[in-house]
């Protein structure tokens, strides 16, 4: 037997193949360690990551609130909008859906190139994450996507609500637009209270953006089961067995009611038809209520909320007039119609009556300047309410030269100027009411004597905005209550119930002697109403009374700097014109302010529009004067102003 | 006559209890994850699993003298067979390793891997170095090694070409070297691990690796399939989820849950319990089979039965590393329990060329 077994395993061969057992031994020993670590003691752990994985919280988006008119009408809604999205993991064959979605979505070559780069790069549970191709596609191609989704794997068809605006331009600014979170809002997480998620909305400009809290409601969540590729899982029961809550209803937004009436925007769109850029205002004075508030030139708040097209966005950019710029709370210089802060503030002061007569030639002569009239030949010897009639500059020079530009800063100030206003919409300026102490910080040179007469007609380096306008003709129009101006009526649930009611707000009564105000207001009325030196009688109506003052304001030359076409040169050096005015002259209803942005003349140009946008008030949206305008004998002939 | 029946009544029966137990909880996992995957292949493997019993009574039986005789053509028509699955492979994820037969497909690496175990074993057998193997020693068995080894690395598969390594390395082990050698082959394998790094590893190859050394890395990208792996053998806990119980598999976050991921899903649905036990199995098969080694009659016998050990345990330590994230992941299968006909039947062989070496032992 032993012969057979020569070539044997030698002792040491036993040696090392027992040293090798332990080391077996130590490797197996070293795998039931991890697996205690991991099941026993990282167990529970890794029980919640198993639970999480086959459950995700999904967020259930709350509707938007809606914005209505005073009178209900919808001027912000809900719309369903279809988005086109595509799952690289149920791609079976990427030739076959790109070809497809290049045609319906008429894709070039270069989108064509990107989309296949978006859906081959993914890796890993990424693959599973469904891509969006296009959102909101039209309604022929959700029916050419669904045909293309019966031959094709991978694709799939998303319903939301998008925002819509029925009244198109109507709205733009006042109501302004809907934008998704930027990245760094993302990473803040939460905006105005709100949690954000990348296809959260946010109120982007006006109303939207002013009242978001109100309007964004509450986003809910909830529990679902899902495997690796996302899809839902309704028959497994897993979630009922969850601990906690599976579920949180989302709360819709609140309703806002504006004060404003579509009916009067697109009155104050009409009227300013003929002209490029500009802005009109339209006040209740009894209440501060905005009736209409209008920006040109304007932009569809329907393309701006998501859908728009680089075309567009470029054509926006490039449009030299500043379309998205709202130009009813910027500040401008205010020329003449900033001659009813000198003028109350000259009666308030003593430096003047009513009746004092002073004589306005065509200049005066000031130190080593000559401040010139708008009129050469000058007014000859004038009252207030002659001056404010014609708009006489040397009358003002010398109130102003009397009274000092800090004085005049006091009822500027007063009357509102150099204050944003309550309102809160699209970044509104402060404006500028100059002192002494604001020349000697800004002005080159600093302060000198001069400023104050340029200052008491609404030169210089004064600026308004045509808001606070609106406010401080309010305030002369009603007898001395300055108000805040305000859009929003009230909010109410989706329901109708009304959550808050916004009331009048009075900034301040002004501390003046009333007779003074309605000194003032005779004035005003003579500016349209009186044929042989009124400024603004191009406003006039022959079967009711409108008062007001017209605007002409010089601007400081210079282009902006930018390599700008002749046409836009040209325009950019023309006069701004103002008409702030109110309606029927005997008691108020309407404050109206017209401002043309290098518009041409105030009693040419604005006031006719302003006549425009009274009369129009009267006869679509309430009547306002005791005369029926169809009663009297003059039509009008300029519907549709130039 | 007389010594043959005696020796056939001495088989290691504890060996094939525990191979066949882990057959059959293998088939029993397989048969909750084909639940998922909607087809009852744990009924081919039960059918692959019968074969390999049978092939492996059959290897059994011969005296593996004979076998020794064979290795040769067993090695050429092997690597015969890699080369042309190069050719002729049907391509899987960018990879030619099956040859498709219809229904059944048929992966030549695997049964490769006993070739070169029983040419290594014939080697060493005749070859007697008392002073130690010095390089050129060496030569003919690298030679033996990287023939196979280049052609499995084209198809890409690092995982059967380091399985090969591994094996030839362990059986190695067991001979002495000269210590100039010795030194060398330490330094060349130094100089190898950045070397394979810049020149031999494909990206996603670096990415597993990288992955395995920062924990939280991407872990839904290059990092989801091991991550979902640890997540579902945490979540087993000490008893698991029950059999056809696992999430994991289920809601599809464990991929390749029926072959290099089995024991995740067997983890999860078992626990510390049931993956204890099968981790303590393999060791058992292990420690079994090197037992053998040392009662073996001959060197040949020694060297089959290291190999066939040194086979089964780098799988299990490779496959259950890659699952408990302690190594990166490489797509070895784990053995007997992965679903597979190629790679159960080259364990079952395996088996039946150690069960044949304990039947022949030396009987003092």
């Amino acid at each position: 037997m032993s012969t057979v077994y020569l070539d044997t395993p030698s002792s040491g061969h036993r040696r090392r193949v027992h040293r090798l057992m332990l080391v077996v031994a130590a490797v197996f020993t070293v795998f039931i360690g991890r697996l205690a670590q991991l099941q026993l003691v990282e167990g529970p752990d890794h029980r919640e990551a198993s639970q999480r994985n086959f459950t995700r919280k999904v967020v259930l988006p709350a509707e938007r609130g809606a914005v209505f008119d005073r009178h209900g009408r919808a001027l912000a809604v809900n719309e369903p909008s279809f988005d086109l999205y595509v799952t690289p993991a149920r791609v079976k064959n990427v030739g076959a859906v790109l070809d497809g979605l290049t045609e319906v979505l008429e894709l070039d070559t270069l989108d064509r190139e990107r989309l296949r780069e978006r859906i081959e790069e993914p890796r890993g549970m990424w693959r599973y994450q469904a891509v969006l191709v296009r959102g909101d596609i039209d309604r022929k191609r959700v029916a050419l996507a669904e045909a293309l989704r019966a031959r094709v794997d991978g694709l799939s068809i998303g319903v939301r609500h998008s925002r819509s605006y029925p009244e198109g331009l109507v709205g733009a600014h006042l109501l302004g637009y809907l934008g998704k979170p930027t990245a760094e809002e993302l990473n803040r997480g939460s905006e105005a209270g709100r949690v954000l998620q990348a296809d959260s909305l946010l109120g982007r400009a006006g109303v939207e953006r002013r009242f978001d809290d109100v309007l964004a409601g509450e986003d809910g969540w909830e529990r679902v089961e899902v495997d690796a590729r996302g899809a839902r899982q309704a028959d497994r029961d897993a979630v009922a067995t969850l601990p906690g809550q599976t579920r949180e209803d989302p709360r819709r937004g609140n309703d806002v009611v504006l004060t404003v009436d579509a009916e009067v925007q697109r009155i104050l769109l009409n009227a300013l038809a003929g002209y490029q850029s500009g802005a009109a205002v339209v006040v209740d004075p009894r209440d501060g209520a905005v009736l209409g508030m209008v920006s040109k030139p304007g932009y569809d708040p329907n393309l701006w909320s998501g859908k728009l097209t680089p075309e567009a966005k470029r054509e926006t950019d490039e449009n030299p007039y500043n379309p998205l710029l709202d130009k009813s709370v910027q500040s401008y210089f205010p020329g003449s119609v900033y001659k009813v802060v000198t003028a109350l503030g000259a009666l308030e002061e003593g430096t003047i009556k009513a009746e004092t007569k002073i004589s306005s030639p065509g200049a005066y002569v000031f130190g080593n300047r000559t401040f010139h009239c708008h009129k050469l030949s000058g007014h000859g010897e004038v009252d207030l309410s002659g001056a404010l009639a014609a708009s006489a500059d040397v009358y003002f020079y010398k109130l102003g030269e009397t009274m000092g530009i800090d004085t005049l800063a006091t009822y500027g100030r007063l009357f509102g100027f150099g204050e944003r206003t309550a309102l809160g919409l699209n970044g509104e300026a402060a404006g500028v009411v100059p002192t002494r102490a604001w020349h000697d910080e800004k002005t080159p040179g600093g302060y000198q004597f001069g400023l104050a007469l340029s200052t008491a007609i609404g030169q210089g380096d004064v600026r308004s905005t045509p808001v606070q306008v609106a406010m401080a003709y309010a305030a002369v129009a009603n007898g001395g209550t300055l108000f805040a101006p305000h859009v929003v009526e009230r909010i109410q649930t989706g329901d109708g119930e009304v959550v808050r009611r916004f009331a009048p707000q009075v900034v301040r009564q002004l501390p003046v002697d009333a007779q003074h105000l309605a000194d003032i207001r005779r004035g005003l009325e003579r500016v349209v109403n009186d044929p042989k030196i009124g400024t603004g009688t191009k406003a006039a109506l022959s079967w009711g009374r409108i008062a007001g003052k017209t605007g002409t304001a010089e601007v400081k030359g210079g282009s902006g700097g930018k390599a700008v076409s002749a046409e836009i040169r040209a325009f950019r050096e023309r006069t701004h014109a103002w008409f702030a005015g109110y309606a029927p002259a005997e008691s108020p209803r309407l404050v109206v302010v017209v401002f043309l942005e290098h518009g041409g003349s105030g009693g040419k140009d604005a006031a006719p529009v302003a006549r425009h946008i009274i009369e129009a008030f009267h006869e679509r949206v309430e009547p306002i004067f005791s005369v029926q305008a169809s009663n009297a004998g003059a039509r009008r002939t300029d519907r549709g102003l130039p | 006559m007389i010594r043959a029946l005696q020796a056939v009544a001495r088989p290691s029966w504890p060996l094939v209890v525990m191979v066949l137990g882990l057959g059959a909880i293998g088939i029993y996992n397989l048969q909750s994850t084909s639940t998922a995957a909607g087809t009852a292949i744990y009924l081919r493997q039960f059918w692959f699993l019968l074969a390999g019993a049978a092939m492996m009574g059959v290897v059994a039986a011969i005296d593996y003298r004979h076998l020794e005789r064979h290795a040769p053509l067993f090695y050429i028509v092997m690597v015969l067979l890699l080369g042309l699955v190069l050719v002729i492979g049907k391509e899987v994820n960018g990879s030619r390793r099956w040859f498709d037969l219809g229904s059944l497909s048929f992966q030549p690496s695997e049964p490769t891997k006993l070739a070169v175990i029983l040419m290594l074993a014939s080697m060493f057998n005749r070859q007697t170095k008392p002073g130690g193997y010095t390089l050129r020693d060496l030569l003919p068995i690298a030679g033996l090694l990287a023939l196979p080894c280049f052609l499995i690395l084209q198809e890409p598969d690092l995982g059967h070409t380091l399985m090969l390594v591994f094996i030839a390395f362990s059986m190695l082990v067991f001979e002495r070297f000269e210590k100039r050698t010795l030194m060398t082959l330490v330094v060349g394998a130094l100089v190898a691990v950045p070397v394979a790094w810049a020149f031999v590893l494909h990206d996603y190859q670096k990415d597993r690796i990288l992955t395995l050394l920062d924990e939280k890395a991407d872990t839904l990208g290059t990092g989801w399939h091991a991550n979902q792996a640890l997540v579902a053998v945490g979540s087993g806990e000490l008893t698991g989820k029950g059999h056809g119980q696992g999430t994991q598999v289920a809601g599809g976050f464990l991929p390749e849950n029926h072959t290099d991921f089995v024991f995740a899903n067997f983890a999860e649905e078992h626990g510390f319990i049931g993956a204890g036990l099968v981790v303590l199995l393999y060791m058992g098969l292990v420690v079994g089979m090197l037992r053998v080694a040392t009662t073996a009659r001959d060197k040949f016998g020694t060297h089959v039965a290291i190999g066939v050990a040194a086979l089964v345990f780098w799988q299990v330590v490779m496959n259950v590393g890659m699952v408990l994230h302690l190594l990166p992941v490489t797509g070895v299968t784990l053995p007997l329990m992965s679903y597979g006909g190629t790679s159960v039947m080259t364990v079952m062989l395996g088996m039946g060329l150690v069960l044949n070496v304990s039947m022949r032992r030396m009987v003092f």
